[in-house]
């Protein structure tokens, strides 16, 4: 393994802008209507336990990447075949990512522009941020990052005047179920999509910290979604928010005088571009783990270059990418993101019981080469 | 438009190609390297050229049907 290392901080905002990226347009939850507000705390608690699924998968594999554990714990045969489908399965979602964002650019900014234009310059700036490594990716995080909540309570502040709290009301018109229903598509997006970081979590250079550092920023990034949907209904009412695309974009255009478009477009060039560079990241680390390469960076342009043709492939338009996200995506990611996840902390606490892994001997040493 | 593709493409297979046979790769790293490439190369004329192929949504989508997760 490469011997790079991120301090907690940067993986606190890496993960921030990761889970919050997308939310900067799109609301998962929309499915519970003026109710999204309990699916998305709902959602937000069952984030947590899933992120208490990986981290411990990650601390009882120390140093190890998702494609070592794989391999590791379902032999090479098994463990390979799944790394592929993870490494696709990261791919898809950069994709996805990519035409979010790409769509989104050309709805609101750049009307006469062809996405796969934008889409093609926004890869090039993250094909450079992917090959310069994981530690320049918690850098950029580091300056980047912080204006996503920046952002955020600027918009909120300048929409305090337009407000109606009984846009919240009535609470549970429909009962439970559509916010169950909401609350597990929120779960698998933008929670679940965190199982990319078990191919960062071995840069972290103290693994004590890691439960803490992942936890708090799920609860960060859950906060933040809630309070931005909360805003939005109550300055959009229920009925427009029903009906809107892009809604924070369209909150955004309640403010008079003041043009803070291109913040929000700033959100989403941070947010989507650390989401898509984790990805990358994780899909050419990935490759080149399978392959036994010696260089993820190998393998970081084609990866890139076929999310972009993918992105463009994959989905005819705007509506289809919507209907697949809201109805599809979740149930395509329960292997992924659940089902690989617990057969995998099963088989590591297992393994945690054998006397002949010596886990905490490995962590010591690793704590102690980060300390110096 | 659909020169301008194939000569990207070309380009930029013939740069990493060079940079696989330098650091003495695997031989099956190179050949995941061009089945990607290949597969982009391959859509990107496709959809330069307005014939669009069934995508990896519609497969899933057809798989997930196939199963009864989703109707």
């Amino acid at each position: 393994m490469e011997k790079t290392q991120i301090s907690g901080i940067q993986l606190y905002l890496i993960l921030l802008g990761f889970l919050f990226g997308s939310s900067v347009i799109l609301t998962p939850a929309l499915g519970a209507g003026r109710d999204a507000w309990l699916a998305m705390i709902l959602a937000g608690v069952a984030g947590i336990l899933l992120m208490w699924v990986y981290t411990t998968i990650a601390l009882l594999n120390p140093s190890k990447t998702l494609v070592e554990i794989l391999r590791d714990k379902l032999g090479k045969v098994i463990g390979t075949i799944l790394s592929v489908l993870y490494i696709w399965y990261f791919v898809h979602l950069a994709a996805l990512v990519f035409r979010n964002f790409g769509e989104f650019i050309c709805t609101t900014t750049l009307p006469e522009t062809p996405v796969a234009v934008v889409m093609g310059l926004f890869a090039l700036v993250l094909l450079y941020v992917v090959n310069s490594g994981i530690e320049v990716l918690g850098r950029l995080s580091e300056l980047f990052v912080l204006i996503l909540p920046t952002v955020v309570l600027i918009i909120s502040i300048a929409l305090i005047t337009e407000h109606d709290f009984t846009a919240f009301l009535p609470v549970l018109e429909d009962g439970m179920a559509p916010v169950i229903q909401a609350a597990f598509v929120n779960l698998t997006f933008p929670f679940g999509e965190a199982v990319a970081f078990l191919m960062v979590f071995p840069h972290l250079n103290r693994m004590d910290n890691l439960k803490k550092v992942v936890i708090s920023s799920t609860a960060t990034s859950s906060a933040l979604a809630i309070f931005v949907f909360a805003r939005d209904l109550i300055a959009l009412g229920s009925d427009l928010i029903a009906r809107a695309t892009f809604i924070p974009h369209l909150t955004s255009l309640l403010i008079p005088e003041f043009n803070v478009v291109p913040l929000v477009d700033i959100n989403l060039l941070v947010g989507g571009g650390v989401k898509i560079s984790v990805c990358i990241y994780a899909a050419a680390k990935g490759l080149s783990q399978v392959t036994g390469t010696h260089d993820y960076r190998s393998f970081s342009r084609a990866v890139i270059t076929f999310c972009v043709v993918l992105s463009v492939w994959v989905y005819e338009n705007l509506i289809e990418m919507f209907a697949w996200a809201e109805k599809l995506w979740p149930y395509y990611s329960i292997p992924f993101q659940f089902v690989i996840p617990l057969l995998l902390l099963l088989l590591s606490l297992r393994g945690k019981n054998k006397p002949s892994q010596p886990n905490t001997e490995n962590t010591e040493t690793e704590s102690c080469t980060s300390d110096a | 438009m659909v020169i301008v593709i194939i000569v990207v493409f070309l380009i930029i297979i013939a740069y990493d190609v060079q940079g696989f046979i330098r650091k003495k790769e695997r031989a099956s790293a190179v050949i995941i390297y061009l089945v990607l490439m290949g597969i982009s190369l391959v859509v990107s004329v496709l959809l330069a050229s307005g014939k669009r192929p069934s995508s990896p949504a519609q497969w899933i989508e057809a798989a997930l049907k196939m199963v009864g997760v989703v109707k």
